[in-house]
């Protein structure tokens, strides 16, 4: 298992990088401080400058975009409909806590890579807490008795901080919003979580994966529904909201820091 | 004489203290602050729960929040200078109160769906004459960072954009208008717009 990771990583990877390496926007110039951006006078009137999202595969994102949709409402609502009634609410969450809990080493090692020293020790401490206090990470009573709360991290947001471009959006099947960037992020961080090397079969992976994604759906049942009610295109509202989303937590240096909002 | 002019300049200072903060320098957050409590009292009280009260009670909401948020300021920023200033003032008229609907649907919306219902202020930032009150809203134990950007008209702080953990209402909704602009102009975009209301509308009446 990962050995074919591997060689899907390297195959992406020359995807992603043959026809972008030194072009512009793979390590394009910083983007500007929101300080910048505000004293400049020509934000005042943003909306003629703004900058549009390089989506040079927009009809093949969009195509994807309503695959994910129909897959929504055929498989995940329904199979959603059935796995909360199974389980209550109670056990959804303790699920949830339980993932999250595995995720740790990827927090960790993006944290210390982004030189979050404090950051990283606070994942640590959630960890020994919940796997301890919380049994198994069932739990998390770092959050609720300590109030620890952690600045989630990971390779896609390391590569932004040191200043690596977005590339070019990308939609992607069942995992959706996505670019270039966050993709090689996103593969390598399976690298650094813990089930592929517990397990050696891709069922039992995808059977966690798809658990993982389905209890989040659980506990918010309203997110993607609520996207396509308010929008008049779904498709952009993903987008612009993933870009801005991402660009604010890379900006954000520590979870003591106040988000930095461009206004 | 003397003295009366003393009285006279004292009683000035007095009222001075009493009048001038009021007026001028109320930062944006104790401007924001009563508006957003007087909603959440509003979505507290008993008398107006449930759905088959919602027509009042958004009309309640919305005569607070008219106080305070600047819609026109919003519809403006939402479509952009250009098309802004292309169209009559009836058109802009018209854009306005779509935008106010659809917003109203979208933030009120939420604010209902949320359980828990108090607001936590983090934070106030200023710069010239543009502000941003952060707040956190609970919904599930989690804590939701709302964030509102107001600009002062008047000594007055008017909310103009509301920023939801890093994503700013008013620029998803212009990257999105400028597609169907592009593609259908501006009554093609009103045209939606008074669609997506009536969407709504037929939700709240479910």
């Amino acid at each position: 298992m990962v050995n074919t990771k591997r060689i899907l990583t390297l195959l992406l990877l020359l995807v992603f990088l043959t026809p972008i390496l030194g072009d512009d926007f793979v390590y394009g110039a910083p983007e500007p401080t929101i300080d910048e951006m505000l004293d400049d006078e020509l934000m005042e009137d943003e909306a003629e400058i703004e900058e549009e999202i390089y989506d040079p595969l927009e009809p093949m994102n969009r195509f994807f975009f309503e695959v994910n949709d129909t897959l929504y409402y055929w498989v995940i609502k329904p199979a959603n409909r059935v796995y909360s009634f199974l389980l209550p609410v109670e056990i959804r969450d303790c699920l949830g806590n339980f993932f999250d809990n595995l995720t740790m080493p990827v927090k960790l090692l993006n944290n210390l890579l982004q030189g979050d020293f404090e950051d990283a020790g606070i994942v640590l401490s959630r960890f020994f807490i919940n796997s301890t206090l919380g049994i198994y990470g069932f739990g998390d009573p770092a959050t609720s008795e300590f109030n620890l709360v952690e600045r989630p991290a990971d390779f896609g947001q390391t590569l932004g901080r040191f200043g690596v471009g977005e590339g070019f959006y990308l939609y992607w099947p069942i995992i959706g919003p996505s670019n270039a960037r966050d993709t090689i992020g996103y593969l390598v961080d399976t690298y650094t979580h813990p089930v592929p090397y517990m397990s050696d079969q891709f069922a039992e992976e995808l059977l966690y994966y798809s658990t993982d994604r389905l209890n989040d759906v659980s506990l918010n049942p309203e997110a993607y529904d609520d996207v396509k009610k308010y929008s008049l295109d779904p498709y952009i509202a993903i987008r612009q909201g993933y870009y801005d989303y991402r660009r604010t937590k890379i900006q954000q240096q520590s979870s003591k820091d106040s988000a930095p909002i461009d206004f | 004489m003397r003295r009366s002019f003393c009285a006279f300049l004292i009683s000035m200072v007095v009222l001075g203290i009493f009048i001038y903060p009021s007026y001028v320098l109320a930062g944006p957050t104790d401007q924001v602050k009563p508006a957003l409590d007087n909603i959440l009292e509003v979505l507290s009280d008993t008398g107006l729960k449930g759905d088959h009260h919602k027509t009042e009670r958004r009309a309640k909401i919305m005569s607070i929040i008219k106080t305070r948020f600047d819609f026109r300021e919003m519809s403006r920023r939402v479509l952009g200078k250009t098309t802004w200033q292309e169209i009559s003032d009836g058109d802009r008229e018209h854009f306005t109160s779509l935008m106010t609907k659809l917003l109203e649907n979208v933030y009120i919306g939420k604010l209902e769906s949320y359980s828990g219902q108090q607001i936590d202020y983090t934070g106030e930032k200023i710069k010239k004459n543009k502000a941003l009150v952060s707040t956190t809203i609970e919904n599930n134990g989690e804590k939701i960072p709302l964030h509102y950007i107001l600009i002062n008209t008047k000594s007055n702080w008017m909310v103009y954009d509301i920023n939801i953990d890093g994503v700013s209402l008013i620029k998803n909704y212009r990257q999105q208008f400028k597609s169907v602009l592009k593609r259908d102009k501006f009554p093609g975009l009103v045209k939606e717009l008074e669609r997506m209301n009536q969407e709504l509308a037929g939700e709240v009446k479910k």
